[in-house]
């Protein structure tokens, strides 16, 4: 026995002195999270006329970076080194000693009706550049998109998805008091600016819905005092009725990710079943046929697959069918109410809103309904809508009481940054549209 | 009673005595201070001034100017190309064509035609930022950063200044270590080791689900008491010669391993900055990367990639581009590895697994 014991520690130490042949090898699991610190120098003016729109495209890049609470912008008080033009050698060691993990340096030049950016993005600890240098073009009234570009850019090559600040979102405007509340549909960019109203005040609007290439805004409009749905093109802002199957009540509509069909909900005789309406041969197919209400359907983004909101258990949760329709199975598993489910643009996971013990929340899960995590909490949350990278979640909050309003807010999937979306009225409903071409 | 009975009765007594004695003027110290004098003359005073001021001056403008020379010196290296790489991208035309008739994209000023037909709001109420995030919003908030090991909040006057690389640096240095040195007035930053969502509050949302990260405080790294001097300096001759001989040649470790805790803590400096984005799909991949240090503890040459697991090649690229950044920063000026194991260290070979730490 003792012998055995002896052998028994002789293997045991050599082993580790046998597995240091070779490169000392190591296993790290543990990392930090923290925002990534970057300097961003204020685009170089390379005329005088072009000095205001210089700071102005600076300022919103570094606004969407730190926006996104991933990154952490380096005041320019702390700068070593001062980069006079786009072309002088960087040093290095004075970014590294301020602790600037990546650079953005740009220059800004305005001709006539035009802006033109070029930027670069190094990679300090490196020293070496991140991608190559780029320029873009636009009109002076598209100052903002061409930031948004850049910082699309900054933030892409970074983190090795693609960006979200190029897009923009549209929204129920509220306004009046809580019982006479006037809605119509508005349309801004992600970060609130460049609002634009879509319709007037001609009756309650909701829901609205961005097509997936961002031409066309799906909403439920009650102008003929019942629920029905339209389809605005946004280009030139006409709206006109879809033609859905005949019922008393149609709403809660969505693309599919060709933007060639759409889904809905559709009431008749008491009973509220799914819908599927192809828009080119105008075929209306039935998808669920259960007693039960079954609302608020989003595609799957490969197409093959739909959620949706169903009380056929007794109170609603989150179902998935094929596309087809068919057999459904339960996916959401915990206390509480369930809905208004979305897919994300990435296919893996799912948004909803669950209303448990009093509050609401927005939350995410895997498709099969494991994971569960509850990123907000508070009165009333509703409505998420993701970004086109599946990386942010907005969603609208209402405050308690009669003078209660809703605004848009906007939260990271892992559950941090937490922030609200300025918007000059009262805001809720938001779809997040795609990046723009 | 004997005469011995007598000696003790008086060595006792005479014991006693000093003790209360002795001890009670060791407790009193009479207090009194004592003045040296000593005269000096005006002309030895004078010569004493001169002889130390002077040179002391003269010496530290040159002490100064030398850096100032060097900072300037090694800017330039870094620049790699002159040409401008500047891509003009196909996509970038697209905001030059929005004001112009074909606008199915972005309606920038001319879609204000839109807002015309729009009547005017009657009266709208601008959410006022007290108003709309409701009075029940929980209170726990995260802290901007998530590491291993919690830090509390530093004191208010501390000052967090944009060397952020102070606050990670300190979370791995031991109590000792940083009491040494009083002279660093910024303190880390405060972290926590979970990420703290607003959801989690202590009144509700039960079902969520925490991942559970916290992980035993490991103690400072101590040196292991098996390796005797002997055996150092044995390995050492031994690498000494190996390292005169082959340069290039594949090195065969010898000498004493690395101990455990000395690889913990070489694992925990190279953690620290290792920063994880959670939400990112990169956190898929688990990456091995390889690279060669100095004598002096820095990065000899490049980082290579020596294997990527799961993820596409973009996703690969952008966690070999976190490893490597951390590895890079962190060692910026040599990692602290003990010198007589060098043969043991020289190539390492990485591997950082996100898996328990992402959040898909």
């Amino acid at each position: 026995m003792k012998r055995l014991l002896v052998v028994l520690i002789m293997i045991c130490t050599a082993v580790p002195v046998m597995a240091q042949n070779g490169p000392l090898r190591l296993t790290i699991t543990d990392g930090v999270i923290e925002p990534l610190p970057f300097a961003l120098p204020s685009f170089q003016a390379e005329s005088v006329a072009s000095v205001e729109m210089a700071q102005n495209i600076s300022r919103v890049i570094a606004d969407d970076l730190t926006g996104t609470g991933l990154f952490r912008q380096i005041p320019s008080s702390a700068f070593i080194s001062q980069q006079e033009t786009f072309t002088q050698a960087i040093a290095f060691p004075d970014w590294r000693a301020i602790n600037a993990q990546a650079l953005v340096i740009g220059a800004v030049a305005v001709n006539g009706d035009q802006v033109v950016v070029k930027f670069r993005l190094y990679d300090v600890f490196l020293g070496q550049e991140m991608g190559s240098g780029m320029q873009l073009v636009s009109s002076v009234s598209g100052w903002r998109r061409l930031a948004h570009r850049v910082a699309d850019q900054v933030y892409a090559r970074i983190t090795g998805e693609s960006g979200y600040f190029d897009s923009r979102v549209v929204y129920v405007a509220e306004s009046g008091p809580k019982d006479n509340r006037q809605k119509r549909l508005a349309i801004m960019d992600y970060d609130g600016a460049n609002v634009q109203y879509l319709t007037g005040n001609v009756g309650l609007v909701l829901a609205p819905r961005f097509s997936p290439t961002g031409d066309r805004v799906l909403y439920t409009s009650f102008e003929s005092g019942f629920p029905r749905i339209n389809v605005l093109e946004v280009a030139n802002v006409a709206p006109r009725q879809l033609a859905t199957q005949a019922g008393e009540m149609a709403f809660s509509p969505r693309f599919s990710r060709d933007g060639r069909q759409v889904i809905y909900s559709l009431a008749n005789g008491g009973n509220t079943d799914i819908w599927r309406t192809d828009l080119a041969t105008g075929r209306h197919t039935r998808l669920t046929a259960a007693p039960s209400i079954e609302t608020a359907p989003s595609f799957s983004p490969d197409g093959q697959s739909i959620v949706f909101e169903s009380d056929r258990s007794g109170s609603p949760q989150l179902y998935i069918m094929s596309a087809e329709g068919g057999e459904a199975r339960r996916i959401s598993s915990g206390a509480g109410r369930y809905g208004t489910p979305v897919w994300s643009p990435r296919g893996d996971l799912i948004a909803f809103t669950k209303q448990n013990a009093g509050r609401f929340h927005i939350g995410v899960m895997r498709t099969d309904g494991s994971e569960e995590r509850l990123l907000t909490a508070s009165f009333l949350d509703e409505a998420p809508t993701w970004s086109p990278n599946g990386r942010v979640i907005m969603f609208f909050r209402e405050t308690r009481g009669a003078q209660g309003v809703p605004a848009l807010y906007s939260v990271d999937v892992s559950g941090r940054n937490l922030r609200q979306v300025p918007t000059p009225t009262a805001a809720s409903d938001p779809s997040w549209g795609p990046l723009q071409n | 009673m004997s005469i011995g009975t007598y000696i003790s009765a008086f060595m006792h007594a005479a014991l006693l005595l000093w003790l209360i004695v002795g001890w009670g003027l060791q407790h009193d110290p009479l207090p009194f201070e004592v003045t040296e004098v000593s005269v000096v003359s005006g002309e030895e005073f004078e010569a004493l001034v001169r002889a130390t001021s002077p040179d002391a001056i003269t010496d530290a403008p040159e002490m100064i100017a030398d850096p100032v020379v060097e900072e300037n010196s090694p800017a330039p290296p870094e620049q790699t190309e002159e040409t401008v790489r500047i891509v003009e991208p196909e996509v970038a035309p697209t905001p030059t064509e929005e004001t112009p008739p074909p606008q199915p994209l972005v309606p920038p000023d001319q879609e204000v035609d839109v807002s015309d037909t729009v009547p005017v709001l009657p009266d709208f109420q601008p959410p006022s930022a007290p108003d709309l995030p409701p009075s029940d919003t929980p209170t726990p908030r995260e802290a901007p950063r998530v590491a291993p090991e919690p830090i509390a909040p530093p004191p208010e006057d501390t000052a967090i200044d944009d060397l952020v690389q102070e606050s990670s640096e300190p979370s791995d240095v031991s109590e000792a270590e940083a009491e040494a040195e009083p002279v660093e007035a910024t303190a880390p930053e405060a972290a926590t080791t979970e990420i703290v969502t607003e959801a989690e509050t202590p009144s509700g949302a039960p079902e969520t689900t925490i991942r559970p990260r916290a992980r035993p405080v490991r103690p400072s790294p101590q040196p292991q008491p098996t390796e005797t001097v002997e055996e150092d300096a044995v390995s050492n001759a031994v690498a000494d010669a190996v390292s005169d001989n082959a340069e290039d040649a594949p090195v065969i470790p010898s000498g004493p391993p690395m101990s455990g805790a000395e690889e913990d803590a070489f694992r925990r400096s190279i953690a620290q900055c290792w920063n994880v984005d959670v939400g990112a799909e990169w956190t898929r991949v688990t990456v091995t990367i390889g690279f060669s240090l100095t004598r002096e503890g820095r990065v000899d040459g490049e980082i290579r990639l020596v294997n990527a697991q799961g993820g596409d090649q973009t996703q690969s690229n952008a966690a070999f581009q976190a490893a490597r950044r951390a590895v890079l920063r962190c060692g910026a000026s040599g990692y602290d590895l003990p010198a007589d194991k060098y043969d043991r260290w020289r190539e390492v070979e990485v591997t950082f697994d996100p898996s328990t730490m992402r959040l898909r």
